[in-house]
């Protein structure tokens, strides 16, 4: 999931010939980069002769207003940020959910019992192999009248967990799987039950394997909380949506939607892409 | 799969484990607490009678079946995937040589790109592209133009390839949506593919006096293409799924159909529980139908 790893780290194995001798300009690194800046600036400069020539009125100024607002001294928080203060509850809540899930599938497919496994493979393919949009439509239009509570955001939360889960149960399934099997044995042998041989000596090793790919399903969850407005959860997309029915300013609160979510997402990538560095590092 | 197993014991054969009675009385539990709130507490009338005729229905004029709305948005999900997968697969590749050049300017662009669709959640990024590629894309593309010359020849054709005549721009604009979304993805997968090809490849081509470009067509690709089908499969499976996004941007497939007639109908559980499973049953047996070709494919010793 480490997306932001540096170009030049991940230079291709068909690298021939080493530079050593001197380059002319036009085959340096410093007039790729120039070359790839002015790039940028041509669809930018596109993007904004395009929304021009449709006769579109940009209003940036209005844009800090949709974060917050000062009524009589007093902060207001606009809807960008009431939205975005929702999608990391969403992400808060359904990372635990995510992970209780996960543990108990990757538990029940590892274990012992034949009814245990079935329900596990069962709950992964059903998950794996139906559209997210599906699964929240089922979860806020079949499943929460069926329970009976009356929140679409705990409706929202639950199906993230069940869809996200099934994924991190892959994640802990693979981190247990690579605890070498004399560890289990050596465990049995000085008398664990299963449970504590899981707590002392099995999960105490597998964790740090499994958080790199943990922290590629938060950004997961956050990049699939914005499917959460098909229904009524006002996340961060919703609001977005609301706000541009209201304003019309799509260019622009698109855009600061996109930063937005981008920011979070690539800082947690460069986490992802640091923790990785140091387990690698640990051997 | 008993030797990868964890765990201290071989896995037993026969006899329940005290697991198994907790799961069953769990599931046992749930379904019939499901089946009480349904039958007692809601007292939910079901009613599944509606629902085939939006699988197939009789046409008044000429009284023949044909496909209804169900039947219909599936052709264009399906639809929707297949070309998806051609155009994802083809920029995807591109990207992937982008991100595997020898000079900086490539790899920046490609890395770039790949960045940006990796990390910005697909939808936000539908309804900034769609509104993108509705607006200024699909005048330059000319297919409205295209469409209104074209001969009752010419549509037929365009009918069985994009479906509905009047519907290929709202079409196209989701296709385009996802294959820019997808391309990005794919070319992860071939990227690791070319970098899977070792070194010493390269340095036997260049041995024999073959150019980088003789290397990579008659070397490099023929043994990356082995490598990255499998995943690739796995790609389509997933872009199947991810086409029910468009639904948000208002493209006539299934999830958006479905949304209809559940709205129409007032019938939100039945329509959403088949709906669910008509992916399913896609989307499983595609994923059964690659396990087996994987697993064929490895007793061939490749």
């Amino acid at each position: 999931m480490s997306s932001v790893a540096s170009p030049e780290g991940d230079a291709g194995a068909p690298r021939a010939q080493s530079r050593t001798h001197s380059v002319p300009w036009w085959r340096s690194a410093w007039f790729d980069v120039v070359q790839f800046v002015l790039l940028l600036g041509l669809i930018a400069w596109f993007a904004w002769r395009g929304a021009d020539a449709m006769g579109y009125r940009w209003q940036w100024y209005r844009v800090p207003g949709f974060f917050y607002r000062k009524v009589d001294g007093a902060i207001i928080w606009g809807p960008l940020v009431n939205g975005l203060v929702v999608t990391l509850e969403i992400a808060a809540w359904g990372l635990v959910l995510t992970l209780v899930i996960g543990l108990v599938t990757a538990i029940l497919r590892l274990s012992d019992s034949l009814a245990g496994r079935a329900l596990a493979v069962g709950y992964l393919e059903i998950v794996r192999n139906t559209p997210l949009l599906v699964q929240v439509s089922i979860f806020y239009f079949v499943l929460q009248p069926l329970l009976g509570f009356n929140n679409p955001l705990w409706a929202g939360i639950i199906c993230l967990g069940f869809f996200e889960g099934a994924f991190a149960s892959e994640v802990i399934r693979g981190g247990i799987m690579s605890v070498v099997r004399g560890q289990w044995e050596a465990g049995a042998a000085v008398g664990l039950s299963p449970s504590d041989n899981y707590r002392f000596v099995i999960l105490p090793q597998a964790v740090p394997i499994m958080l790199p790919p943990m922290a590629g399903v938060l950004i997961n969850l956050i990049k699939h909380s914005a499917v959460l407005s098909f229904v009524a959860v006002f996340e961060l997309t919703t609001e977005a949506r609301n706000l541009i029915g209201d304003t019309f300013l799509s260019f622009e609160v698109w855009f600061v939607i996109g930063i937005m979510y981008l920011c979070l997402t690539i800082s947690l990538s460069a986490l992802v892409a640091w923790l990785e560095r140091r387990v690698r590092s640990r051997g | 799969m008993d030797e990868r197993r964890p765990g201290p014991r071989r896995r037993r054969r026969g006899g329940p484990t005290a697991l198994d009675f907790a799961v069953l009385t769990a599931v046992l539990s749930v379904i019939g607490y499901v089946g009480y709130r349904v039958n007692s507490v809601l007292v939910y009338q079901w009613d599944w009678s509606t629902i085939p005729g939006y699988f197939f229905r009789r046409d008044p004029k000429t009284n023949e079946w044909v496909a209804n709305l169900l039947i219909k948005g599936l052709a264009t999900t399906v639809r929707i995937a297949v070309w998806g997968m051609i155009l994802s697969t083809v920029a995807g590749v591109l990207l992937a040589f982008a991100r595997t050049s020898r000079r900086l300017l490539p790899r920046l662009v490609g890395w770039a790109y790949v960045g940006f669709i990796r990390n910005i959640p697909p939808v936000p990024f539908l309804f900034l592209f769609y509104f993108f590629i509705s607006t200024q894309l699909m005048p330059i593309l000319g297919i409205d133009r295209f469409l209104a010359h074209a001969s009752p020849g010419t549509l037929s054709v365009m009918q069985v390839l994009f479906g509905d005549v009047a519907l290929i721009p709202n079409f196209a604009s989701g296709v385009i949506c996802l294959s820019l979304m997808m391309a990005a993805y794919i070319a992860e997968i071939v990227r690791a593919g070319i970098e899977s090809i070792p070194k010493g490849q390269y340095e036997a081509g260049y041995t024999i006096g073959l150019s980088r470009l003789q290397i990579t067509w008659y070397i490099v690709l023929p043994q990356a293409v082995q490598r990255v089908v499998p995943p690739l499969t796995g790609q389509l499976i997933t872009l199947i799924k991810d086409s029910s996004l468009v639904a948000l941007i208002s493209i006539q497939e299934l999830s958006f159909l479905a949304m209809e007639i559940a709205i129409s109908e007032r019938r939100f559980f039945e329509v959403w529980i088949v709906t669910g499973l008509m992916y399913f049953v896609i989307c499983y047996s595609l994923a059964l139908l690659m396990r087996r070709l994987e697993r064929r494919a490895a007793a061939h010793g490749r």
